[in-house]
């Protein structure tokens, strides 16, 4: 008791530290995305800006239909996404996790397989596209990204572990088939790991821009990532190339301006950062992959 | 659950040793599977269609978003049907993003998917494409089909030649740039600073102007970054560039060494501008941002607070020489105050500009032939040219005095169709200039495209194979970046560190690839009669 009492200013200062690193970046960035235009080519970055201006704002707002559908696209593919996949990833779960199931070995060595062999990015591409035909449509942002073999395994984890292979057995023997000791008996039993695999996929839906750039051609099924990173790119590459190629540059596009990808970034970081508070409370409890924890 | 693990590890380890062989071979699997198939179906195509049933060309190249894309397609295939008729040739316009664009051209071209036109560069996985199989070989197409090409870029498709054949076609353009110094008027006026010292070309000449500034405008940097002398060094006069940092030294006059592959921070030449940064910097000429990524250094003479941008591309005028200054009309424009421009340097003709922007064709394209008749016209037909570049006139341009501008009402954004990628089809010298730029901008090219292509480089048409000292040049650039940011903005001392940068460099395998580039320039001389 005393040792704790003793450690305790540190951990607080050390969680203090790691509270302000991980906060102060995002404070930087709203603030660079309220400084005025010239204030930022005079002073640089500041975390007071000499110079309040909301240019950036109004110019998105200005600009909102296309961000608001990239918006739309992103939620769409993050709600459905996830609740599918929290589906198909917990029922696969829960079958491995069954030792009466025959070929519960070939299987999980199948899915162990995915995680250590890619196919690449070309047959992965080819098969959405030559035989699935999925290019520019909302299940081409989705399918990618439902099952992935970490999250299968850290669930199956769980279920063979949190929950007693007795009461699944007692749940039969009161006459519950395999469906309704999944739905009834199991998944209500393992909030904590669906609260966080269902985070990770969020994050995963929600951050992921490739999948747009590979399969969508279409503008207006841009997701806000990729929305924000083509935006970002295009003027880059704009610039760049006019380095690079020695090439006429005299052309004036309107490139964005720092704050407004400040701006940008706030925009996009804020529904997913809003998500976390409401499932942190599974969190207490934590998580296992391989050694008992109680 | 320890059998578990164990047994899992052993699984695993198992697996990863699988994959790294399994990755290897199915690697080559693919490229091969690639590579073949379109191959036949060219073939094919080829012999058998000799009757013009009419063809689709679709044209991929980069660009942002266009609203109204589909009018301009419309009328560019409205106006090719109705003026040539016989060629049944009809356009399917294809932008990608730029920031998708290599990874979407790579896909689309590993999977064998339909397209004819394709713009390509060297800066823009051009030689891994035509590696690849990706591209066909063009000189046949072009000796049928591309007379009106060859009578602009007949003489300049060597920078598209690998192992002897033309992959694409030089989009015809300025040949190079000139380089040196741009100056803020107003300060130039207020101190009535002499620059006529600057027609030495040479960078210390500089120094008693920014001199000047510091000493009176406490709150202006004179000089502003990233470009400084030793970024121009590269694009300058001083070295032939071949690959990384090896090059030919051009200011070596000893005639037995004009074909001596040497590493360029060794050269008399970088030492010297090195020494001058460093100068600058110490006396306070330079601004403390200089290395930070993503500066802009017209936003600095936007904001009032930069005198000289330095070593910087510049606009090619009527009379482009160098230390002539004169007013510099692209950055004028965007910067809201009147700046100057000194050339300090004129480029040579180099290969690798001769490959900065071209148009390939296609190994899935159905009819190549069809494809090389579209790119022909667009060397010789201003109005097809137009219609890709500016779109319908009246919708998306006006005429006012043989120049293109918005219609009333419009802007860039509203206009629904702005594409202004001049540089990536066809004669550039056809194009009309937008208002507010000079009308004779063309001309302007014409001619100093003649002074370019009378100063080749000696090692003009060679192009070098980096694949045998591939693992050397990325060990290379990675001791190069961490040194070249220091030294171009004079932060560290070049007598101090190049030596370390050189023996770094050393331990890299810089001797390898120079030993590498002169085996084959030597092989290429020895082909060519040099």
């Amino acid at each position: 008791m005393k040792n704790s009492n003793r450690t305790n200013p540190f951990i607080i200062l050390f969680f203090i530290v790691v509270s302000l690193a991980s906060l102060l970046p995002f404070w930087l960035i709203l603030m660079v995305s309220l400084t005025g235009q010239n204030a930022l080519v005079k002073y640089g970055y500041s975390f007071w800006p000499k110079d309040f201006d909301l240019a950036a704002y109004r110019f998105l707002w200005h600009d909102a239909e296309p961000i608001l559908r990239a918006y739309g696209v992103s939620i769409v593919v993050t709600v459905v996404g996830t609740i599918v996949s929290l589906f198909v990833t917990s029922a696969l779960a829960y079958t491995l996790s069954r030792s009466e199931f025959p070929f519960r070995g070939a299987l999980s060595f199948y899915v162990l397989f995915t995680m250590l062999f890619g196919g690449g990015l070309l047959p992965w591409y080819l098969v959405y596209t030559k035989f699935l035909h999925l290019q520019d449509t909302l299940p081409a942002l989705i399918i990618p990204g439902l099952l992935g073999g970490f999250n299968v395994f850290i669930m199956r984890t769980y279920f063979t572990t949190s929950i007693p292979p007795s009461l699944v057995d007692s749940a039969q023997i009161d006459g519950a088939n395999e469906y309704r000791t999944y739905f009834s008996i199991v998944l209500p039993l393992s909030l904590p790991v669906l609260a966080t695999i269902g985070l990770f996929v969020i994050v995963s839906y929600w951050n992921d821009w490739f999948t747009s750039l590979v399969f969508i051609s279409n503008d207006r099924l841009y997701n806000l990532q990729y929305f924000l990173y083509n935006t970002l790119m295009n003027a880059q590459y704009l610039q760049a190339v006019a380095s690079k190629a020695h090439i006429d540059s005299t052309s004036d596009r309107i490139l964005p301006l720092e704050q407004l990808q400040m701006a940008m970034a706030m925009i996009a970081v804020l529904p997913v950062a809003m998500v976390f508070p409401f499932l942190q409370k599974y969190f207490v409890k934590g998580l296992t992959v391989g050694a008992v924890k109680g | 659950m320890k059998r578990v693990k164990k047994g899992a590890f052993a699984l695993s380890s198992l697996l990863v040793a699988l994959s790294l062989v399994t990755a290897g071979c199915g690697g080559n699997g693919n490229n091969e599977g690639a590579n073949k198939q379109p191959a036949n179906n060219a073939q094919g195509n080829a012999s058998a269609e000799k009757t013009l049933d009419p063809y689709e060309v679709v044209m991929v190249y980069p660009d942002g978003k266009q609203n109204d894309l589909g009018s301009v397609q419309t009328a560019m295939n409205d106006y090719l049907k109705t003026t040539y008729p016989a060629l049944n040739i009809s356009v399917k316009l294809n932008p990608i993003d730029w920031s998708a664009y290599a990874d979407k051209t790579n896909l689309m071209m590993s999977s064998g998917q339909k397209f004819d036109l394709i713009w390509t560069a060297n800066w823009m996985n051009f030689d891994a494409q035509v590696n690849k199989g990706g591209l066909l070989p063009l000189d046949d197409l072009l000796a049928k089909y591309g007379q009106d090409i060859e009578a602009v870029e007949g003489q300049f498709h060597d920078g598209a030649k690998r192992s002897g054949k033309i992959y694409g076609v030089h989009v015809h353009q300025e040949l190079g740039n000139p380089q040196g110094i741009a100056l803020s008027k107003a300060l130039v006026d207020k101190y009535n600073l002499d620059l006529s010292g600057l027609k030495s070309g040479e960078f210390k000449d500089l120094t008693p102007i920014l001199k000047t500034i510091k000493d009176n405008e406490p709150s202006i940097t004179p000089a502003v970054g990233p470009a400084f002398p030793l970024n121009a060094y590269y694009g300058s006069g001083s070295t032939a560039n071949i690959v990384g940092p090896v090059g030919l030294d051009l200011r070596d006059t000893d005639p037995n060494n004009t074909y001596k592959i040497v590493n360029t921070y060794e050269t008399p030449r970088y030492m010297e501008l090195a020494k001058l940064t460093r100068e600058w910097f110490k006396a306070g000429y330079i601004n403390k941002d200089a290395t930070t990524p993503g500066i802009d250094v017209w936003k600095k003479f936007q904001a009032g607070t930069a005198f000289a941008a330095i070593g910087s591309d510049l606009d090619i005028l009527a009379g482009t020489a160098i230390g002539e200054a004169q007013l510099m009309p692209s950055k004028t424009g965007s910067v809201g105050s009147d700046i100057v421009q000194v050339p300090l340097n004129i480029d040579r003709l180099q290969t690798t500009k001769l490959a900065a922007t071209m148009q390939g064709i296609s190994q899935t394209s159905k009819d190549p032939e069809r494809a090389m008749m579209l790119l022909n016209l667009f060397y010789r037909d201003q109005k097809l040219l137009t219609l890709f570049n500016f779109g319908v006139e009246g919708t998306h341009y006006v005429l006012k005095d043989g120049q293109i501008a918005l219609p009333e009402g419009k802007s860039q954004e509203t206009i629904g169709f702005y594409h202004d990628v001049m540089w990536q089809i066809g004669n550039q010298m056809l194009n009309y200039t937008r208002v507010g730029e000079d009308p004779n901008k063309y001309k302007n090219y014409e001619e100093f495209n003649k002074k370019v292509a009378n100063n080749p480089s000696p090692i003009l048409g060679f192009v070098f194979d980096s694949e045998p000292v591939k693992n050397e040049l990325i060990a290379i650039s990675k001791v190069q970046s961490t040194f070249d940011p220091g030294l171009q903005s004079g932060q560290l001392d070049p007598e101090v560190e190049v030596p370390k940068l050189l023996e770094k460099l050393k331990a890299a395998g810089i001797d390898k690839i120079i030993a590498e580039a002169q085996k084959q320039l030597d092989a290429w001389r020895a082909e060519n009669g040099k």
